[in-house]
C-alpha cells in the first residue's frame, strides 16, 4: 500500500504531525511524499486519515494499493523496514543498560522503556531478531528491579 | 434514520454506534459499505473520509459526534478519550483502558459480522459508561 502525498512546506505543524504518524504507522519511505505499508485493513484506515489531514491542510493525498513486480525488490525493500525497527530495537537495548546501571528511579524508567516497547512492536511488521532481545533485555530488567526490593 | 459507515468495524466505528443508539437515535438502522461511493441518499454516513462526522482536526469520529451534537456529559468526554487512544494511539490522552480495549475489538471483529459486533460491544461501552459515572460522581476510583 502506497501514500503518495505533498504538503505545503509552510505552516510546517501539520508537515510534522503528519511525519510523526507515518512514523509511528512504522512506513517506508521510497521517495519524497512516497511512502510504502504493509496492506491490512488496520494500516488501511490509518493511511486513510493520514490521507484526510493532509487535504485538510491543503496538500494532496492519494492511496494506491501495488505489488512491487520484482520479487528481489520485494525482498529489499523488506529488509529495509526491517533494519529500522532493528535499529529502534538497539537504542531501546542501550536505553536499558542505561537504566540497569541508573543508582535510583528504575521503576519508573521500567514503565518508559515497557512503553518504547510497545511502541516499537506495534510497527514492526517482519520481526528482526532484536524484537526478541529488546524483549529479554527488558524482562531481565524488571527481574532486577523485582530482585532488589525482596 | 439511517446510518451508514465503512464495513469491518473496529473501536471507532462501534463506540459511534452505541453513542448513536443511547445518545442520537433510539431506532437507528445501520448501513455498512466499502466505498463512500455506495452509501445510500437516506442515509448519515460516518466514520469515512470526507464526511462531516468522521475524523477532523485530530479528533477520531466518536469526538466529532459529540462536539456536533452538542453531548456534554462529561462521562462521554471520559470515554472519548479511551476511544481516541484505542483509535490513534497519538498519546494525546493518557487512557489505560485503550490498550485492552482495542484487543478485545480486534479479537472479537475476526469472527463477527458488523451487526453482531454492534450488539456485543453495546454491553462493554455500557461498562465503561457506568464505571466513568461512578468515577465522576465520587471523586475517586469505585472501590
Amino acid at each position: 500500500m502506497l501514500l503518495l502525498f505533498r504538503l505545503p512546506r509552510e505552516p510546517s505543524t501539520p508537515r510534522i504531525a503528519v511525519w510523526r504518524k507515518l512514523k509511528a504507522l512504522g512506513v517506508a519511505q521510497l521517495l519524497d511524499g512516497v511512502v510504502a505499508l504493509p496492506l491490512g485493513s488496520r494500516n488501511r484506515e490509518q493511511l486513510e486519515w493520514v490521507a484526510s489531514e493532509i487535504t485538510d491542510a491543503g496538500g494532496d493525498a492519494t492511496i494506491w494499493i501495488g505489488r512491487l513486480a520484482s520479487t528481489a525488490q520485494e525482498h529489499e525493500l523488506i529488509l529495509r523496514m526491517q533494519a529500522l525497527v532493528a535499529a529502534d530495537y538497539r537504542a531501546l537495548i542501550g536505553e536499558v543498560e542505561n537504566v540497569r546501571a541508573q543508582p535510583s528511579g528504575r521503576r519508573r524508567s521500567l514503565g518508559r522503556v515497557r512503553r518504547e516497547l510497545r511502541r516499537i512492536r506495534a510497527r514492526d511488521y517482519f520481526p528482526p531478531p532484536e524484537r526478541e532481545l529488546a524483549q529479554q533485555a527488558v524482562d531481565e530488567l524488571a527481574i532486577a528491579i523485582e530482585e532488589v526490593l525482596v | 434514520m439511517r446510518w451508514a459507515t465503512r464495513a469491518h468495524c473496529h473501536i471507532d466505528r462501534t463506540a459511534c454506534a452505541w453513542l448513536i443508539r443511547r445518545f442520537i437515535d433510539n431506532d437507528p438502522e445501520f448501513v455498512y459499505v466499502d466505498d463512500p461511493d455506495e452509501v445510500p441518499g437516506d442515509a448519515t454516513p460516518f466514520d469515512m473520509p470526507g464526511v462531516e462526522l468522521s475524523h477532523h482536526h485530530g479528533n477520531c469520529s466518536f469526538e466529532t459526534f459529540l462536539e456536533r451534537y452538542e453531548l456534554d456529559d462529561p462521562v462521554l468526554w471520559e470515554i472519548a478519550k479511551i476511544i481516541h487512544e484505542a483509535d490513534l494511539g497519538d498519546e494525546r490522552y493518557d487512557a489505560p483502558e485503550a490498550a485492552g480495549l482495542d484487543v478485545l475489538l480486534r479479537g472479537l471483529a475476526m469472527r463477527r459480522s458488523d451487526d453482531e459486533l454492534l450488539v456485543i460491544t453495546a454491553p462493554l461501552y455500557d461498562a465503561l459508561y457506568d464505571y466513568h459515572r461512578q468515577v465522576l460522581l465520587r471523586g475517586r476510583n469505585p472501590s
